[in-house]
């Protein structure tokens, strides 16, 4: 990355040369297209933040081996949203306004992303995120954002069907008190009811206590056969370990952030057993998935399946290089946006890895990329409608045993 | 990079409205306020609130600074009958509460899932133009206030306040009753945190609960120490030295190109406790502040 | 609600409330004798729980047993942490002795980010747990009892029976209790007080060490760890009367059932703010806490 630092050390040098020159108009057309990393380093989302940068970091580092995307170079400016609007509105702007960076991507948590998303709006920039909350499709008024994680009322909608499907009639559910997952287990409700069921117990519990006991037996006491949440690691790991301690025996739907191989290293196989994780993604033969698993794990020291956030990372840079190969030498931005549905939706060639969708372009064959994260089918709205793997652990390994489909014209 | 100090800029004098407020509370009557956030939250929401339903920010600002006026009320009840240690840890309780309200009403303030698409300042000016004068705006905001505070300082009141914080049996006895004065300082300080609650809320245009949290209340506790208590100008210069690290030591961590971002966050908060430590110890008079004052 | 119901709030409550207890007694020690709340004290916590997280990983396997290999962990984590409370006495808060309150508690707040971030700079910010096994709970007709529950209890009240023999029937001990008792007393009786003073911030440090394990078995270890039991701690304390070891840990207790029971009431995030409501209740009616010298207040 020392392109992009000898860069750094010199914009502040050379923003004060410019501000003393004449204002020039800044062409899009430069020699690098520069993408502003904005994850959360540090704070609530630092579990996958540093994740998420190095994903974003290795696919720059492939595109810019293959010769760049549209005959340019890609260049990565990295900053830390410390999971906090207010900072994170600091750092957008340093990444907008020093480093003019032409799209900002990696924003994890709702906050961020809603706070950042009218100073992006307002620069004409192309905006990622993974965050779950509804509104960030309604304020998408100039369609310049992109959500590669499925909303959290897609994601309820899958744990219902899952619900279904396994034969479950008397969900509860247990959320942490946040806006993702309130959003996620809200979203769960409404499918759920939509279909004529009944939630017997819900609770919100609020982070960082040292027990759940008495949230954990309010839901058992209505005697659920099957308990939904909307939480994160540390908290899941409180409330398996204090549930399998008390002996009941219903089952657990738990999104893939949570119950994951650090779950299973906390607690031991033996309380795991039988927890069924969810999470978006990829198609079966998927050479993505694989390709990113070993960088990463190479890189990281451990596998991509610890943070389901950082595929999705990585997807955005290849998404953003594909479109800007369909798009063309000197596109500007506006015009690389408009090819992101052409290269990521169907109809078209099916492609998983940035090479093979370079080549196809170039005999100028219509793509579809699908990723290492899901199949990358953005919906009007710039949201993915991912099918969502039902992962079961068993014997301590995280096992695929099923794949949801929820329509992508799916509304709660 | 103007753009970005401009926005550097609106922080550390949004922090300088908090620390004047607090300087006020602390420094002129010794009141102990670790609860200074839950103010900046209420004016933030009162304002946002108000603001979603259309009225003029003109009215919601003054009734941001209202709302927070009042809510130090009780907090200015307590500080008569508790000694400062538990006032200390009373107010950071009250202002935990504050957050845990604004989390838990929904209806009122939708929640953790906060409130999005507040009315810009000035929005109507259009982004940089708008950006701008918010900066600006704030530099009125906190030169009326500074001078406020001084006036306050030099009047009779002032006199009064020092009297109360230096030795308050000679003051009752002398037939006057430091509870109402101690309140009305409390309800200033308030006050300008309530103010300056409004701008942070009308400059981000997002607010969440999860952002009013006692970190808030020790970093300007961090900027009167740093420039000095019972001084104005300390005030300003404490926010500014730590705005200035805390943004600073971004381009610090591109200097140093072996340290990842995760131990730059680290080191941050290593080198703000290691700051809150070496200033006790060898200047706790600040930058700017008088030694024993 | 149902007498089981009832009877599970409660014992959550102590439970929560024996853990809290040991971090409120090394506060209430501090404030009576250092005359100030020592805001550190949630984040020697933490340190502690990763030093003794440290010591069981490394110790496993070489030692027998999970539950062996932890009390090792636990007295050599409390041995740790004292020290570090010492060197922090003897550096910094010895020196602002004389200085306003307000000083040693901003230090304090200081020393506790410093310690924090230093955690964070040489293990990352992961979690981690204590490899412990699990085991189920008894189940008496509905009422609850987690074994892990009854050994983090019991272990409470070992160490703070310890502490307290120590406080009645120790020498050091009487003496540290005299002072905290009525400082202005003390000195005039000429007890020497530098020995005194490092016995009471390694104790301090002890306790918290041994707190934030507990604390670590029952949850998990992270960097905001001790940081969040602050306030709970602080309110105990209050609640308990500064200075009086028994109204730390009564009052601990106290907070504890008390947050549990009211959570059918205002629902388990309004918990933490009943506990400063109860607080501020008591402390407009008795300024002194419930076991405090009235003499101590303003």
């Amino acid at each position: 990355m020392t392109i992009s630092r000898r860069e750094l050390l010199a914009t502040p040098l050379a923003a004060a040369v410019a501000a003393a020159l004449p204002r020039i108009a800044f062409s899009q057309a430069g020699t690098t297209f520069r993408i502003g990393a904005l994850n959360p380093i540090t704070g609530a989302g630092s579990p996958y933040g540093p994740g998420m940068q190095k994903a974003i970091l290795l696919a720059v580092d492939e595109v810019n081996a293959m010769g760049g995307a549209g005959g340019r170079k890609l260049e990565v400016f990295a900053e830390d949203t410390q999971t906090k609007p207010d900072a994170a509105v600091l750092a957008a702007k340093k990444l907008i306004d020093v480093n003019k960076v032409q799209a900002v991507l990696g924003t994890w948590s709702s906050g961020v992303t809603l706070a950042v998303m009218p100073l992006t709006d307002e620069a004409n920039l192309i905006q990622m995120n993974v965050s779950g909350a509804p509104a960030i499709s309604t304020l998408d008024k100039k369609d310049l954002v992109w959500r590669y994680q499925a909303t959290n009322d897609r994601f309820g909608a899958a744990f219902a069907e899952i619900a279904t499907k396994r034969g479950y009639k008397r969900p509860a559910t247990m959320a942490f008190n946040n806006a993702s997952g309130i959003g996620n287990t809200e979203g769960f409700k409404k499918a759920w009811e939509k279909r004529g069921g009944k939630v017997v117990a819900s609770v919100v519990y609020e982070p960082s206590r040292p027990s759940y006991r008495s949230e954990l037996q309010k839901v058992l006491a209505e005697k659920p056969d099957v308990i939904v949440t909307g939480s994160y690691l540390p908290d899941t790991t409180i409330i398996i370990r204090e549930w399998f301690q008390s002996g009941d025996k219903n089952a657990w739907i738990i999104p893939g952030w949570a119950a994951n191989p650090d779950l299973v290293k906390a607690l031991g196989p033996e309380p795991c057993e039988g927890l069924i994780s969810v999470d978006s993604v990829s198609s079966e033969s998927s050479a993505a998935f694989k390709q990113f698993d070993a960088a990463y794990n190479k890189a990281m020291g451990r596998s991509a399946l610890t943070n389901v956030y950082a595929p999705m990372a990585y997807d955005m840079v290849i998404v953003l290089a594909l479109a800007m190969e369909a798009a063309g030498p000197n596109a500007t931005v506006a015009q690389i946006n408009a090819k992101i549905r052409d290269i990521a939706n169907p109809p078209g060639t099916a492609v998983s890895t940035f090479a093979e969708g370079k080549a196809m372009l170039g005999k100028k064959q219509k793509i579809n990329y699908e990723g290492a994260s899901s199949k990358l089918d953005f919906d009007q709205y710039g949201d993915v409608t991912p099918d969502f793997g039902v992962y079961v652990i068993e014997k301590g390994e995280l096992v695929r045993r099923d794949v949801v489909s929820i329509p992508a014209d799916y509304r709660p | 990079m103007d753009a970005y100090l401009i926005a550097v800029g609106t922080v550390v004098l949004i922090y300088a409205l908090l620390a004047i407020g607090l300087n006020l509370q602390y420094g002129e009557t010794g009141l102990i306020n670790f609860g200074h956030v839950a103010f900046f939250a209420l004016g933030a929401y009162a304002s946002a609130l108000l603001a979603l339903r259309g009225w003029p920010l003109a009215v919601t600002f003054a009734v941001a600074a209202a709302v927070a006026a009042v809510a130090a009320i009780p907090l200015g009840l307590a500080a008569l009958r508790l000694r400062e240690d538990y006032l200390a840890i009373a107010t950071l309780g009250f202002s935990e509460t504050v957050r845990l309200m604004l989390q838990e009403e929904r209806a009122i303030t939708q929640g953790v899932q906060g409130l999005p698409a507040i009315p810009k300042l000035f929005g109507a000016l259009g982004g940089a133009r708008a950006d701008l004068a918010i900066f600006v705006a704030l530099l009125v905001a906190v030169a009326l206030a500074a001078w406020a505070t001084h006036l306050l300082k030099t009047s009779p009141f002032g006199r009064l306040l020092r009297a109360i914080r230096d030795n308050e049996a000679a003051v009752v006895a002398l037939g006057k009753d430091p509870a109402r004065y101690k309140i009305q300082v409390f309800m200033f300080g308030a006050a300008l945190a309530g103010i300056a609650g409004a701008f942070y809320a009308h400059f981000l245009t997002f607010i969440t609960p999860d952002q009013f949290v006692p970190l808030v209340t020790f970093y300007v506790w961090m900027s009167i120490i740093l420039g000095g208590v019972g001084s104005v100008r300390g005030a300003l210069a404490g926010t500014l030295l730590l705005v200035a690290f805390l943004e600073g030591s971004r381009f610090i961590r591109d200097l140093l190109p072996g340290v990842a971002e995760v131990q730059m966050a680290s080191i941050r908060l290593a080198v703000v406790g290691l700051a809150l430590i070496l200033f006790m110890l060898y200047r706790p008079q600040g930058l700017f502040g008088k030694r024993g004052g | 609600m149902t007498l089981v119901e009832v009877a599970n709030l409660v014992i959550n409550g102590l439970v929560e409330g024996a853990v809290i207890a040991l971090p409120a007694l090394a506060l209430t020690l501090v404030m009576a004798i250092a005359r100030f709340p020592n805001a550190a004290t949630g984040d020697v916590m933490t340190l502690g729980a990763y030093v003794a997280v440290g010591v069981q990983g490394a110790l496993a396997g070489a030692v027998g047993g999970q539950l062996f290999a932890l009390g090792i962990a636990t007295v050599v984590t409390a041995l740790a942490c004292a020290l570090v409370s010492l060197i922090a006495y003897q550096w910094i808060f010895r020196r602002l002795g004389r200085a306003a309150m307000v000083a040693s508690l901003l230090a304090s707040i200081g020393l506790g980010f410093l310690i924090r971030s230093l955690i964070t700079l040489a293990v990352g910010t992961d979690q981690r747990t204590f490899s412990l096994p699990l085991v189920r709970a008894w189940n008496f007709g509905g009422v609850r009892l987690l074994p892990n529950d009854v050994v983090i209890a019991a272990v409470a009240l070992v160490v703070l029976a310890l502490v307290f023999a120590w406080l009645q029937y120790g020498r050091s001990g009487r003496l540290l209790r005299a002072v905290a008792d009525n400082p202005d007393l003390a000195r005039l009786s000429g007890i020497r007080s530098q020995r005194l003073m490092w016995l009471l911030w390694a104790l301090a440090g002890a306790l918290a060490a041994i707190g934030g394990v507990l604390l670590g078995v029952k949850s998990v270890v992270m960097p905001e760890l001790g940081w969040e039991f602050l306030l709970p701690a602080f309110a105990a304390m209050i609640l308990g009367g500064i200075g009086s070891p028994h109204g730390a840990v009564i009052g601990a207790l106290l907070m504890g059932v008390g947050q549990e029971l009211s959570v059918p009431f205002v629902g388990p995030t309004y918990k933490i703010a009943v506990a400063f409501a109860v607080l501020f209740v008591v402390l407009m009616i008795r300024p002194a806490g419930l076991f405090g010298r009235p003499e101590l207040v303003r």
